[in-house]
């Protein structure tokens, strides 16, 4: 099967939800997200590169030749997951709006699906230019999304995050196109845009400054995204004025879109900045998790403690993909989607629950456990599938991140990294700090005397969740507790791609060392020998 | 006592050995799934809003069966053995690994264990069947899922083969504890309980994480097959351990250490044991005193040749169990909720527990585990039945004469039973196991154990006191109650307490029964030559804590590995003999039977002083010592539980919370504020200063267009320079 169904189908859903009477879109683009979802379960049945390294779905087109522009589409094993997530989440996502939605539901539910092709397009870009067009055209139909769909202070929110998120990827781009230049200056071929071929000749033809450079110009792209203490600022604003839908793709696959950038842009492409960036990055990511937890701790809005966590929880993410070992990088990836099926859930939660009571205050609040026994049910337990309590899919990542981190120093014997212990102990703190203030969320929300609000207004929900309701959420649970209790089925999966993306790194880190330890050395010759080791050179 | 460590660590590993060629018995599996499919039906029963007695049925059944199931394990035991159950995370990459399997690892430790695990387990949902019948069809199903989860949990702590599914048991029972405590969910204070003994573990589970982290990074495996491989490697040679792994195995023990403080509440971290008796009094008794709390002993036990690699680590363990032993105690003398002196007595009990493993007696610790499950059990569930029959009355003031009354025979007497254990009356259980530990504390000589010891038995005398201070009060003297507040709705002039019936009747006896049955296997005789201390030194010897058993280091000597290990072998026998030290120039083994026997006596003398012969004198007592400045303290303190809650939430959770809303306030103010909607202001300000320009005047337009052409000419002119400026400044001076 193409590649080109999974991105042109959701399109095709939303030409057909304008043509169609308004009652009838939320039907529609719930059996075309379903219909991609079975698609992609299809497709990922007959993936062949599960545990290799290679690319599979391929799907070669040109495009604009003159450019070497291509559309050329393919998916490894980790891609293959992250598209997996998106065809998952996206139908949830329709079918949990069905409620929320009443007033321009045609736009809401054709700009998801438009989401959904965009979303897509970026895990099986194999062109740089395709995956940035693909990049870009997430913000559109989350733009509107958040704008029309949003809450009280939503102008200002989606305008925020487009253009701060935007404004971040024109550095990546620009990153792009210097390597593309690069390339067809010194290269025979002329120009190309191929991921692949880029990630070849960067990695072992650009100087280590050049490295650098590129660097910092794709993590200003995909930092935002994650988002990386400090430039994460819009996301909390983002979470709390988009809609359910809204927050559950955000949370569930846009921030995974940073993530997948790292890995497969930043590793592959410039492994020598890597390893001299890796200890700022992962401090960056430790302040990330410490700081944001504190900041949850205090917050009113659960909506807005949940948004907050996802900076801290992505703080593991991005220390497992920086500790350039497998365990570390495996961690990651697993964390992406655990991530995206733990944190959505807990958005879809606290939807329901602002569905039924028109607010999110924690003071207003309170005891819900009396009234809505099976959404407190499910609420503590994604709160500790979150919290990463074993047995729960959050653990298994957030502890391969952590060891990965753990073991990532100079001195290990086969994946030798940059990291080491002291980095894994701060971080673990994290998780105390987790428990601490998702708990106290629960202990004020779901437990403690019932307490509702003047505003609660179900409209036609019932009580306790619907059978809908539940439907959106117990596919979720199924799936945290299979990757808590079974990973292993999900780590072999990724083995070849992740050990592709990691294969020039234990010499890299090598001669990093060594360089270290001459500068070190030379540092310490004492002047007078200088003219000598000169000399020598000459 | 430094070389007599390194004498033990030099024992080999004898259950490697054992474990070639025997078929595991893989129906062992189910006692874990045992649990697990209770859970899952009560979980329906719940859903299903059952008004009967199913869930309690269907788990005492299944908690039953697993009992079962771990008596036949005992009973074919042949020797130390892995049972596979299924890869849990399997990490593979080229040429290396990281594997945690969902495996079972069964020694004779592992069985002591699970034995009093799944059968105080059974019989304590028997007597919750009738303890939570208020609650069927409303919270029934949901408790007796939350027990379920325990077991499950605790199981998997117990059983697992590596730690890593140590830590998945830690953290479930940890959850389970949330879950129970908070059982009664709409009490704030039952919530704010159950958050904190999360929270707290959480802090001692951090510890076991990067515990784990670094056995990995040192071993290369978290089995513990794999670990005493790794360590026996290196036993040959005394003298290479202190060289061996450099700072990673000096620092294992104390993360360790920080996980089972944690876990079984000791200093620094006991704060959550007693605000957990919000929850209901079954949950106290099996996992705030029976089993999970000894979750800690059981993990430093399960490392104890880990412990061995520092010379510090021991003496802390044995240091932090004695001060919390005597700590907890002071408080548990002041208070009036029996339930929490009970909550008191087993911080302090389990503090002897750790003080038996740091002074090389993890025999002691065992078997004061063993003893101390049955007669703690036995204690709460009195208390329970209490709280159940006097409408939540546990206040020690308003109770009295309760042995005299009808139908509370049954629990006075029982609860004198638990009380005399938990004193060390002589030729109880709690006697023999406690004395275990207090000898070793004289015998092996290391950082102050002698001072250990002396405080230890100070406060065996202080435990005499504040036990028979509830027994007395409640269940002797003259006839008199109040009822407590939770009266359903009744009248409280027309209450009539509610004495227990059968099913809390027969646990009581059952356990109690336990609770002197438990005094017997010190006098069985020893199958392993050379070691004595009765049937749990037997079940201790075949485990990494060998270590810590009378004599085992001479048994061993004198078995199959006397050649291999012959020099090692003399010098410890002589070691033996040189340090061996004394109490008050007599053999410690002998003495302590007089000596904790006397001190037990002295403060069952003070209580029944002032608390049954002169009750008016112990307020008196406290009167006087509230009236003079200098003495004032003392009562206020330990009735206030020396405000270590206090202070902790000033010194750690209130900086921490302002931190918090530091970091709000910079994270809207500075960072998004300053920052970042600075950044995006800057367009706008510039572009403000170019807005003059577009005036709608032509002859401005004139003037810009000429500038305009005037800088683009400049630009191309110097173009060359700007570009090599440029290069060498961004790109640097690489070709």
């Amino acid at each position: 099967m193409t590649p080109w169904l999974l991105l042109l189908i959701p399109l095709i859903g939303a030409a057909a939800i304008f043509l169609t009477k308004a009652e009838l879109s939320k039907w529609i683009s719930l059996g075309v997200s379903l219909f991609v979802f079975v698609i992609s379960i299809l497709m990922s049945v007959q993936f062949e590169q599960w545990g290799s390294m290679g690319t599979g779905l391929r799907s070669e087109t040109s495009w604009i030749n003159s450019m070497g522009l291509t559309l050329d589409l393919g998916a490894d094993s980790v891609a293959m997951m992250l598209v997996l997530l998106t065809t998952l989440l996206t139908p949830l996502c329709v079918w949990g709006s069905f409620n929320a939605i009443t007033s321009r539901r045609k736009e809401y539910y054709a700009w998801l699906l438009i989401l959904e092709t965009a979303m897509l397009g970026v895990f099986l870009a194999q062109d740089l230019i395709l995956f940035y067009v693909s990049f870009e055209l997430t913000l559109v139909p989350m733009f509107f999304l958040i704008a029309i769909y949003g809450g009280k202070n939503r102008a200002h929110a989606s305008v925020k995050f487009f253009i701060y998120t935007f404004a971040g990827s024109l550095f990546m781009l620009a990153g792009f196109v210097y390597v593309a230049w690069q390339n067809a200056q010194t290269g025979a071929g002329g120009w190309s845009f191929a991921i692949h071929d880029l990630a070849i000749y960067a990695s072992t033809k650009l100087s280590a400054t050049e490295q650098g450079w590129i660097l910092l110009a794709l993590l200003a792209g995909f930092a935002v995204k994650i988002p990386v203490f400090p430039v994460h600022t819009w996301l909390p604003l983002a979470h709390t004025e988009a809609p359910t839908a809204g927050s559950v793709i955000l949370a569930g696959v846009l921030l995974k879109l940073g993530t997948f950038g790292v890995y497969r842009f930043v590793l592959p492409m410039v492994p020598e900045a890597v390893v001299a960036w890796a200890p700022s990055i992962a401090i960056l990511g430790i302040i990330g998790i410490l700081y944001a937890a504190l900041i949850c701790w205090v917050q009113d809005d659960v909506k807005k403690l949940v948004a907050y966590s996802s900076v801290s929880h992505l703080g593991f993410c991005v220390l497992g993909l920086v500790a350039l070992n497998p365990i570390g990088l495996e961690g990651a990836v697993l964390y992406m989607i655990n991530h995206g099926l733990s944190t959505g859930a807990l958005f879809f939660l606290i939807g329901m629950m602002y569905e039924r009571y028109h607010t999110r205050d924690m003071n207003m609040i309170g005891g819900l456990a009396k009234r809505m026994p099976v959404w407190s049910v499910f609420m503590v337990f994604f709160v500790l599938a979150s919290v990463g309590l074993p047995g729960l899919n959050g653990f298994v990542s957030e502890f391969m991140c952590l060891l990965g981190t753990f073991v990532s120093s100079t001195d290990a014997q086969q994946w030798p990294g940059v990291l080491g212990p002291q980095y894994a102990a701060v971080a673990a703190i994290g998780m105390v700090l987790a428990a601490m203030y998702l708990l106290i969320m629960v202990g004020k929300v779901v437990f403690g005397t019932l307490k509702e609000p003047d505003t609660t207004d179900r409209g036609s929900l019932p009580v306790d969740l619907s059978l809908r309701e539940i439907g959106v959420l117990a596919p979720l649970a199924a799936l945290c507790i299979w990757i808590g209790v079974q990973p292993t089925v999900l780590t072999d999966a990724m083995r070849g791609s992740v050990e592709k993306v990691l294969s020039p790194y234990p010499k890299r880190v090598k001669e990093h060392v060594e360089q270290q330890h001459s500068e070190s050395i030379m540092l310490k010759v004492p002047e007078s020998e200088t003219p000598d080791k000169e000399d020598h050179h000459a | 006592m430094i070389s007599i460590m390194q004498s033990i660590i030099a024992t080999p590993a004898g259950q490697i050995d054992q474990l070639v060629d025997i078929v595991a018995p893989t129906w062992a599996q189910f006692i874990l799934w045992m649990p697990l499919i209770s859970l899952v039906l009560c979980g329906l029963c719940a859903a299903l809003k059952v008004k009967t007695k199913a869930p309690a049925i269907i788990t005492v059944i299944s908690l039953a069966t697993s009992f079962v199931l771990t008596l036949m394990l005992y009973f074919g035991y042949e020797g130390a053995e892995v049972i596979h159950i299924f890869e849990w995370i399997h990490v593979h990459w080229n040429g290396g690994s990281f594997i945690s399997d969902f495996a079972l690892y069964i020694d004779k430790l592992t069985l002591l264990w699970m034995l009093f695990v799944t059968g105080l387990g059974t019989l304590i949902a028997v007597y919750a069947s009738e303890y939570m019948e208020h609650d069927v069809g409303k919270g029934y199903a949901r408790f007796f899922a939350g027990v379920s989860v325990f077991l499950f949990a605790m199981s998997c702590l117990v059983m697992g083969d590596n730690l890593l599914m140590l830590y998945l048991g830690w953290e479930g029972v940890g959850f389970a504890s949330y879950w129970l405590i908070g059982y009664f969910y709409q009490r704030p204070a039952a919530v704010a309980a159950a958050k904190k003994a999360f929270i707290v573990n959480r802090i001692g589970d951090l510890g076991l994480a990067l515990a784990i982290y670094l056995i990995w990074s040192t071993f290369g495996t978290i089995q513990y097959d794999g670990i005493s491989t790794a360590l026996a490697a290196h036993n040959n040679d005394a003298a290479t351990f202190s060289a061996f792994g450099g700072w990673t195995v000096h620092a294992i023990p104390y993360l360790l250490m920080l996980a089972a403080f944690g876990k079984s509440a000791q200093l620094p971290l006991y704060v959550w044991l007693p605000d957990a008796m919000e929850g209901p009094t079954p949950v106290s008794a099996l996992i705030h005193a029976a089993t999970m709390v000894t979750a800690g002993v059981y993990l430093i036990a399960r490392t104890y040749p880990l412990f061995q690699l520092d010379d510090y680590a021991l003496p802390i363990v044995a240091w932090v169990g004695g001060l919390t032993a005597l700590f907890a105690a002071t408080i548990g003398m002041a208070q009036y909720d029996i339930k929490r002196i009970m909550a008191y007595s087993t911080v302090s009990q389990l503090g002897y527990m750790f003080l038996g493993l740091g002074v090389l007696s993890s025999y002691g610790a065992a078997y004061h585990v063993f003893t101390h499950a049955f007669f703690k059990a036995v204690l709460f569930l009195t208390c329970g039945a209490i709280m159940h029959g006097f409408a939540g009355q546990l206040d020690l003031r308003k109770l009295s004469g309760l042995r005299k009354m009808r139908g509370w025979k049954i629990v006075s007497y029982t609860m004198l039973v638990g009380c005399l254990c938990l004193a060390g009356f002589p030729f109880t259980s709690g006697y023999f196991s406690k004395d275990a530990i207090l000898a070793e504390a004289f015998v092996t000589q290391g950082s102050g154990f002698e001072i250990l010891g002396w405080l230890a038995i100070f406060t065996a005398g202080l435990t005499a006191y504040y036990t028979f201070r509830v027994w007395f009060r409640v269940c002797c003297g003259p006839e008199y109650y109040e009822p407590g507040d939770e009266l359903h709705g009744d009248d409280p002039s027309s209450f009539h307490p509610h004495p227990p019936r059968v099913a809390i009747n027969f646990v009581l006896i059952a356990i109690a029964s336990g609770a002197i049955i438990a005094a017997l296997p010190y006098f069985m005789d020893n199958e392993t030559k050379g070691i004595n201390g009765g049937w749990v030194a037997e079940m201790v010897h075949d485990s990494p804590a060998r270590g810590g058993v009378p004599n085992a280091v001479v048994a061993v000597v004198d078995g199959e590995h006397a050649t291999a290990h012959e020099g090692v072998a003399n010098a410890v026998v002589d070691q033996d003999h040189a340090t061996h030290g004394s109490i008050l120039g007599m053999d410690p083994h002998k003495a302590m039977y007089y000596i904790s026997g006397v001190v037990g006596m002295i403060g069952l003398g003070f209580a029944f002083f002032f608390h049954l012969a002169r009750r008016k004198a112990a307020d008196s007592l406290r009167n006087k010592l509230l009236a003079s400045r200098f003495t004032r303290w003392l009562p206020i303190a330990m009735e206030n539980k020396w405000y270590v809650d206090e202070f902790y939430i000033a010194v750690i959770r209130t900086p921490l919370w302002i931190l918090g809303k530091l970091f709000a306030l910079i994270d809207r103010g500075i960072i998004d504020g300053l920052l970042v909607n600075g950044i995006a202001g800057t367009p706008r300000a510039i572009a403000k200063w170019f807005s003059p320009l577009h005036n709608g005047a032509v002859q401005s337009y004139a003037v810009s267009m000429i500038g305009g052409a005037a800088l683009v000419i400049l630009l191309m002119m110097f173009m060359p320079e700007i570009m090599s400026f440029l290069q060498s400044t961004m790109i640097g001076a690489t070709p």
